[in-house]
């Protein structure tokens, strides 16, 4: 592989602190040099990239991707969905276990392991199963899946329900040192439930998913855990109220994460007006005072986390009736210009925060920051993305390279973008001219 | 994909209708031009100006909407009325795709169609699941392959019709899509609560009140309900438990009461909803395998709902003298509405459903030709 020096960018590495415009080496895979504008004598077998004007940052990791393989592979594969991820700046995934089979054994992470190795464009890890097959009912082998790469623990699409099975998994996962990863949803107050409880439910005739569906889970799960201390996230936080319980607990000291995706960040329950089914998620999307509540959650630190929850369906099944249709929408390829909307511009966050949301801090949680991931340290993985924050551009169906064009923000004028993604020293995408020797 | 059709209609003032719009007898004026949509989807997308266009020509076809007595060839009868309205959609085809059954809204349909001279198709797909066979779309589409000029849609999801009136070119007229809509139920309900009252001329319900009681939470009637009535300047009151009455319907421009006692004696009509069992989930207890479940997630029992919220004898002694039940069926009996009630003199459940007829007739005849 060739060596890569990228020149001129503003080079942020919030584990580091730094934030200047450098120069960039990358040798062999690893990052061998980040030193001073033009101070890096070009090897005549370097490939440059001209990074003059954008950012140049650890490459982007996403917690929260559903990449459907194995069991869905027509919504989508961990090629196409690795393609998505590039293409949206992301050099590491980390996978949900809601497949066919669901991700609840050790040989299963280990398929993971082998397929990424053979077609994905990025590095994915993968999440495993809190409950055998995500049924809920008995414990899946956590330490040995620990043991075999597991990066945190989850149901996600199903929330782990029983205050007794939630009681164990936090006290299994907690000698692990990963996260239990909780989709916190009382099922009982949301059956047949498709979007949030409000005026646009009440005026399409749709049952309501309330806040307190969540929050009530939140809420005992971090009681449960007070005793355990167990690392505990709540992924997609979606409710004011829930907010508010996870400030509350951080600034009792407890391990407690949330996550933030972009859709909440910036839609509310207007966006399935006219039964639109491509915005239909799961937790739903809610008002502006939850829009708000979020974003301020970020500025002030109860909020650490982004993802995307990528969850690509077929065009068919979208077009299903809205309570038939699936839950959930397409996020890599949007999410940075997006995020980027909802923080930066909205003047919650500043670039250098919103890059450590989408680097150091998932590596954290997932812990990646033990494999260099997340971070631009010297003889760490040559992992880099580089970002033209001005960058204006208009969603189109043709923008989204993963299987799902299932998103409600088609034909959204956006501003930001990945123009280079490298994974590992290859260079996977590249919106500006790479010149090779 | 288009969403002109399904994203709320604009308000506009312009869409009102003229004031005094005289109609002289005995000639059938062309569709109004203040009805534009090839499709009828709900009320709640619709100005009351397009409401009382339906509401007029319903009213013009009132004459229909029963039998014509002994035949008379004389111009300004029933049986000129007939011929001419005979001829209106006459080489056309409507369809009944129905996904649920619904004998009486279906044969309502089926009269109202072939009164104006439309032929008649029957289409039942009762599929439960459409996930991974022929979708809902498929199904319509393949259904206006074969010819048809109209689709009345009886589904349980809400928005089948509006998601099937994007994707054929025919007219799509809602025969009820599960909890959101049934709009010329709510239609048939307005003309019967006007004609109790007198408003037949303008349609203007200002000053009447009406109370809704029962299951509204499930209830596509509800829905369609508020949204005419409310149009028509009626005041609307929703009385039920708050399992079935939540105080977040009041989104929806009407009020939320748990006291029927209290608000009987104050309105001018009280429609009677029954509790759609089916619709509440799994009850606590699983009823006796075959037995017809009489039990909801959302009440306690029967006895309790029928003590708080039921319309006995004695309760409608005390309605206003003028006021009257409506009930849009199927009525169970001696749950929501006692027998007395139901057969009494108030009731002008009969009324509603012969209104229906003529309301089919308008709008069928308005959205196909819309089309046109």
């Amino acid at each position: 592989m060739p060596n890569i020096l990228i020149r001129g960018g503003r080079v942020i590495d919030p584990a580091s602190g730094a934030d200047r415009v450098a120069d960039v080496a990358l040798a062999d895979g690893k990052v061998a040099a980040v030193a001073p504008f033009a101070s890096l004598p070009r090897s005549p077998a370097d490939h440059v990239i001209d990074a003059e004007g954008c950012l140049v940052t650890p490459g982007l990791i996403d917690p929260h991707v559903h990449l459907r393989e194995p069991g869905f592979e027509d919504k989508e594969t961990l090629a196409t969905g690795t393609r998505a991820a590039v293409f949206g700046g992301f050099t590491t995934v980390c996978c949900m276990p809601n497949t066919s089979p669901a991700l609840d054994l050790p040989e299963l992470l280990g398929f993971i392991r082998e397929r990424a190795r053979e077609t994905a464009l990025c590095r994915v890890f993968p999440v495993a199963a809190i409950t055998k097959g995500r049924h809920g009912e008995e414990l899946a082998e956590l330490a040995l899946m620990a043991r075999a790469g597991a990066v945190g623990f989850s149901d996600d699409g199903d929330c782990v329900g029983s205050t007794a099975l939630m009681a164990r998994a936090l006290a299994d996962a907690r000698p692990t040192g990963l996260a239990i990863m909780q989709h916190a949803q009382d099922v009982t107050l949301t059956r047949g439930a498709p979007m949030h409880a409000g005026v646009v439910s009440a005026r399409l005739g749709l049952a309501g998913w309330p806040r307190v569906a969540e929050e009530v889970i939140v809420e005992r799960d971090i009681r449960l855990n007070r005793s355990i201390g167990c690392r505990y996230h709540v992924q997609h936080v979606s409710s004011e109220g829930t907010v508010e319980i996870i400030r509350r607990a951080r600034a009792d000291g407890q391990p407690i994460t949330g996550e933030a995706s972009p859709h909440h960040l910036l839609l509310t329950d207007e966006a399935c007006d006219g039964y639109n089914t491509a915005a239909k998620v799961n937790p739903p999307l809610r008002e502006w005072r939850d829009v708000r509540a979020l974003r301020e959650g970020v500025a002030d630190g109860t909020i650490t986390l982004l993802g995307t929850d990528h969850a690509p369906h077929t065009a068919d099944e979208k077009l299903l009736p809205f309570e038939e249709a699936p839950f959930g929408l397409v996020g890599l390829d949007t999410a940075l210009p997006l995020y980027a909307e909802a923080l930066v511009d909205s003047g919650a966050i500043d670039w250098p925060r919103l890059v450590a949301l989408l680097t150091i801090e998932p590596a954290r949680l997932c812990g990646l920051d033990a494999l260099g991931l997340g971070s631009l340290a010297l003889g760490g993985p040559a992992d880099v993305t580089i970002i033209d924050p001005g960058l204006s551009w208009t969603v189109a169906e043709a923008d989204l390279s993963g299987k799902g064009r299932n998103t409600p923000f088609l034909g959204r004028a956006v501003r930001g973008r990945a123009v280079a993604t490298i994974v590992a020293g290859v260079v996977r995408l590249a919106r500006r001219p790479v010149a090779a020797p | 994909m288009s969403t002109t059709s399904r994203g709320p209609a604009p308000t506009v003032a312009s869409r009102e209708d003229a004031p005094g719009l005289v109609v002289p007898a005995g000639v059938v004026p062309p569709p109004t031009d203040r009805w534009t949509s090839r499709h009828l989807l709900g009320l709640g997308t619709l100005s009351p100006g397009e409401i009382r266009a339906v509401l007029r020509r319903a009213r013009e076809l009132a004459p229909l909407s029963a039998s014509l007595g002994p035949r008379d060839d004389n111009p300004d009868t029933p049986w000129a009325l007939a011929r001419r309205e005979g001829q209106r959609l006459a080489g056309r085809v409507v369809a009944n795709l129905f996904f649920e059954d619904s004998t009486r809204t279906r044969t309502s349909f089926t009269v109202a169609a072939r009164r104006l001279g439309a032929e008649v198709v029957d289409l039942f797909v009762i599929a439960s699941s459409v996930s991974k066979g022929e979708t809902l779309i498929d199904t319509a589409k393949n259904v206006e392959a074969t010819g048809v000029d109209a689709l009345v849609v009886r589904a349980r999801q809400a928005g089948a019709a509006a998601l099937l009136a994007d994707h054929v070119r025919c007219s799509v007229v809602n025969a009820g899509d599960g909890g959101h809509e049934h709009p010329t139920q709510g239609l048939l309900d307005a003309y019967t609560i006007a004609e109790a009252h007198g408003r037949l001329d303008a349609f203007d319900l200002a000053g009447l009140r009406v109370a809704i009681v029962g299951d509204i939470v499930a209830s596509r009637v509800a829905r369609s309900n508020i949204a005419g009535l409310t149009r028509l300047g009626a005041e609307v009151v929703c009385v039920g438990p708050p399992a079935l009455a939540p105080r977040s319907l009041e989104v929806l421009g009407c009020r939320v009461s748990h006291d029927l006692d209290e608000v009987l004696p104050t309105v001018d009509a009280v429609m009677m909803l029954r509790i759609q069992f089916e619709r509440h989930g799994t009850p606590a207890v699983a009823p006796l395998p075959g037995a017809a479940p009489k039990r909801s997630a959302a009440i306690a029992s029967v006895r309790e709902y029928r003590t708080f919220y039921g319309l006995s004898e004695e309760r409608a002694e005390r309605m206003k003298p003028s006021a009257v039940v409506i009930h849009p069926g199927p009525i169970n009996r001696g749950i929501e509405l006692d027998h007395a009630v139901a057969d009494g003199p108030r009731s002008v459940v009969l009324r509603q459903v012969r209104h229906g007829v003529a309301v089919r007739m308008a709008a069928l005849s308005m959205c196909v030709l819309a089309s046109a």
